[in-house]
């Protein structure tokens, strides 16, 4: 074969290759617009200043104030719970227990963790903690947006750890020598500079769990179980989004079925503006070392 | 212990007319199963600067990194023999790490400032060892910048991000932050390899400049940096010490033909 048909072949082969990957790419990202499209025609047309006033008790005539509230309320305490263990047990994992063999198990079953599918938390939260309480009251299942909250840091402690332990595995080791070699020991170098050196990564990580854990539904089946009116005591049932959203569309009402996409809407736009804060965080961070 | 180690000292070859600081006596080192440095002995003079030379995977950095125990951060690595600092051997587990890192300060291959600001990049470790006012504090790391010779690039901007700082200002911010803790030892790890000819050179003056105050050892894969600004010189090759000798004398008429076939370029 000559050297100019070997030539032809393979360049064939590089635009056969590349219009495989592209038509590939744009179908992906067809559906992600598809999606976006979709929930912002119909989350839109619902959007009314009653979905932020009025509680979902009002039903058609009704808002989703409290499935906020009770959302913002579960995500951050189940952020108050997840956050600090997480980025604790990912520098164990990073600075401590690198290369042993308990590190590597812990690893796995963190990989684990994360991959667990989300119902399982919220039962096994409903074992742990919603029975039991209900022991210490009067008897009555006591559901509660604390149990939700827990069950939510279950699915966002595996984030926070693998994040925090990846980033912590970007910082240079030099870095860690040069502190050393000035006689700082090993704790001040791990809290003062390594954490600082890392911060941007880890909070990214922490910032992408809440966007995990924000449209959970699942884990709060069992645990937080829907409240049609407001409240703001973790004790109390709580309503949320997702599961609002999940009881509006079995509901037969149209009105609720447009109510529901709003919420849908309102989660979307949260996520992604997590995404954004995370993207600038993480773009910020790519200066530092490289 | 020192008369043991003076026994031993047949084969060192020092400057005359100056006192040894650092005895290295019968060293070896293993990574785990690798043994990397070969039963080497030399002496390391005071306020000279001594150049450490030889191909890569020679085992030049691992000396150094033997003269500080940094090497210690690591598992399943072991050392053994004598390196007698002032006197006390610092390989003894009883030797405080402190006390040692405070007396040897070391600056590495790549510019690795802490991710804050200028000013306290130097006054960290100061910080860790002694309690000063604000005011001695800020004289203090004026003292270490100038030294550095980066006091009249940075003065107006103490407050800023290392991580802004162009490479070689930041080689030079670590050396103030090395020498801000009044050292006797100064290590250099390869110092220049990631900068450009321009902050090469201003580190090679700056090293000149040092070696009245710091005895400073030199591990570099660049001999004409080695001629250049060292007084002693030390060519390893596999792990063990071909010879030790001044610099002039090295560079000019090497004692061993493995020494002249490394400088003239036959291998390396």
């Amino acid at each position: 074969m000559s050297a100019a048909s070997i030539y032809m072949r393979r360049r064939l082969t590089n635009v056969l290759a590349m219009i495989l990957s592209a038509c590939a790419t744009a179908l992906g990202l067809l559906f992600l617009v598809w999606i976006l499209l979709v929930t912002a025609r119909n989350g839109l047309s619902a959007f009314h200043v009653s979905l932020f006033t009025k509680i979902t008790a009002y039903a058609d005539q009704g808002g989703l104030s409290n499935a906020i509230v009770g959302s913002l309320i579960m995500d951050l305490m189940a952020l108050m719970i997840c956050a600090p263990i997480g980025v604790l047990a990912g520098v164990y994992l990073a600075e401590y227990a690198s290369r042993t063999r308990l590190g590597t198990t812990i690893r796995f079953l963190n990989d684990i963790l994360l991959s667990a599918p989300s119902i399982v938390m919220g039962l096994f939260v409903y074992v742990i903690i919603v029975l039991p309480m209900s022991h210490l009251t009067n008897g009555g299942i006591s559901f509660s947006g604390f149990a939700g909250s827990v069950a939510l840091a279950l699915i966002g402690l595996p984030v926070i750890v693998r994040t925090t332990d990846e980033m912590l595995h970007l910082v240079p080791g030099t870095l860690r020598e040069a502190a050393l070699s000035l006689g700082v020991p090993k704790w001040k170098l791990t809290v003062q500079i390594l954490i600082r050196a890392a911060s941007s990564g880890i909070l990214t990580g922490v910032l992408l769990a809440l966007a995990r854990l924000a449209g959970e539904t699942a884990p709060l089946l069992f645990t937080a179980f829907g409240n049609n009116f407001m409240t703001v005591h973790p004790l109390d049932e709580m309503a949320s989004l997702p599961i609002a959203i999940y009881q509006y569309t079995n509901d037969p009402s149209p009105a609720l079925h447009s109510i529901a996409w709003a919420g849908a809407l309102l989660i979307t736009i949260f996520v992604l503006t997590l995404s954004l804060i995370t993207r600038f965080l993480f773009s910020r961070k790519k200066v530092t070392y490289e | 212990m020192n008369d043991l180690a003076d026994a031993a000292a047949a084969p060192v070859a020092g400057v005359e007319g100056r006192a040894t600081k650092i005895k290295v006596r019968d060293v070896n080192f293993y990574y785990n199963r690798f043994h990397a440095i070969k039963g080497i002995s030399m002496d390391v003079p005071e306020k000279q600067v001594t150049a450490i030379i030889g191909p890569s995977g020679c085992g030049k950095s691992t000396l150094l990194r033997m003269f500080n125990r940094i090497y210690a951060i690591y598992p399943k690595l072991e050392a053994t023999g004598e390196i007698v600092l002032d006197g006390e051997n610092i390989l003894d587990p009883g030797y405080s790490m402190n006390r040692l890192r405070s007396k040897v300060g070391m600056v590495f291959q790549k510019p690795v400032p802490f991710p804050m600001t200028i000013f306290e990049n130097v006054a960290y470790g100061i910080r860790h060892h002694e309690k000063l006012s604000k005011a001695d504090m800020a004289i203090r790391v004026e003292q270490a910048l100038r030294s550095a010779a980066l006091w009249d690039e940075v003065k107006d901007k103490l407050k800023q991000n290392a991580l802004g700082l162009s490479g070689g200002q930041q080689q030079r911010l670590c050396i103030a932050r090395a020498i801000a803790l009044k050292p006797e030892v100064l290590l250099l790890d390869e110092p220049t390899s990631a900068l450009d000819p321009i902050a090469t050179s201003r580190i090679e003056q700056l090293v000149a400049e040092l070696k009245s105050e710091y005895t400073i050892v030199i591990v570099t894969h660049n001999m004409q940096q080695a001629a250049r600004c060292s007084d002693l010189t030390a060519f390893m090759y596999l792990g063990e010490l071909i010879e030790s000798d001044q610099t002039e004398k090295i560079f000019t008429k090497p004692g061993k033909k493995q020494t002249e076939d490394y400088i003239t370029g036959r291998f390396g």
